[in-house]
């Protein structure tokens, strides 16, 4: 879209982290966020919080997708983890997950969770998501 | 874990099982999701059993996740390797004839499950906190075949035709 393009080309490219335990679930998010009408930098991986949390350290990251249940560090342990860092701050948070309990929901709130995802979820989802990022970014 | 406590089976919950696979079926993999009695279910994994000799096909796969919190137990999908196939190329948009490693399909497959379960339990009790243990996914032996009926300690348990291959889902 020739608005889109031309929002975009001033953006700077968006760095996303996706966090999930399931490498096909990873190679979907990937899928999905390319497909997305914006200027992706680069799209990292990680297994687990603890991993994610080493990207966090070394890369300059603006979104974070990531599911609950991981094992080693699960995605609120992350997220707390993230909520401590002033440096997060502005990292735009969306948790990807099958639990869509009210308690987790509530919990993803007071951690600064700007989008709840419930997996089974559709594309547009995501994609919309980082459309938002855009608009942020761009106004 | 083999037994749900303190959630009684109900119609409800047959439903809501139900409704996950063919939720999950349908936001996730596009694929349109039919229920289908004993004796349907019965003639697809014959369809299947005729697949044997022809590849990996006529092997069947067991994927279950466990969960506990506000009660135990666990969801487990029963499908052909064929079907697992078909869902997890059509999950990650691959052409239809992309093969999978074996890492690709059972992490894929179990995926699937962990989506089910979760859709369920969000079904069956809004309300409750749950915590999904890793999907475990399990090639089962060849000749093996669901038997197309409950064992009897279900709390629920559905049988659905998925792109014209049969699929077992029950919760225990």
């Amino acid at each position: 879209m020739q608005t889109n393009s031309s929002e975009t080309a001033g953006m700077t490219p968006l760095n996303v982290l996706i966090v999930d335990d399931s490498a096909t679930m990873r190679a979907l998010l990937y899928r999905v966020v390319g497909l997305a009408d914006l200027p992706i930098g680069a799209i990292y991986q990680a297994p687990n919080g603890a991993e994610a949390l080493k990207v966090l350290e070394t890369h300059s990251i603006q979104a974070v997708f990531t599911d609950v249940n991981m094992p080693v560090m699960n995605g609120m342990e992350l997220l707390r983890e993230m909520a401590s860092r002033h440096e997060w701050k502005d990292i735009l948070r969306v948790i990807i997950s099958t639990d869509g309990s009210r308690l987790r929901r509530e919990e993803a709130r007071e951690l600064n969770v700007s989008l709840y995802v419930e997996k089974p979820f559709r594309p547009e989802v995501v994609r919309d998501v980082l459309c938002q990022i855009a608009a942020v970014d761009v106004h | 874990m083999s037994s749900v406590k303190s959630l009684p089976l109900t119609s409800t919950d047959q439903e809501a099982l139900q409704s996950a696979v063919i939720e999950v079926c349908e936001h996730a993999y596009f694929v349109f999701v039919e229920p289908c009695d004993a004796p349907q279910f019965a003639a697809l994994v014959e369809e299947v059993r005729a697949e044997k000799g022809r590849g990996p096909s006529g092997r069947w796969l067991n994927a279950s996740v466990a969960f506990h919190g506000a009660s135990t137990g666990q969801v487990e999908v029963v499908l052909p390797e064929r079907l697992g196939t078909w869902l997890v190329v059509s999950l990650l948009g691959l052409p239809a004839d992309a093969t999978l490693k074996d890492h690709q399909l059972l992490d894929g497959v179990g995926e699937f499950a962990n989506m089910v379960c979760g859709a369920w339990l969000s079904k069956a009790n809004e309300t409750a906190s749950f915590t999904l243990e890793m999907p475990k996914v399990t090639r089962m032996p060849a000749g093996w075949a669901p038997g197309s009926t409950p064992q009897g300690d279900e709390q629920a348990y559905r049988t659905v035709v998925v792109n014209e291959m049969p699929l077992e889902v029950r919760a225990r």
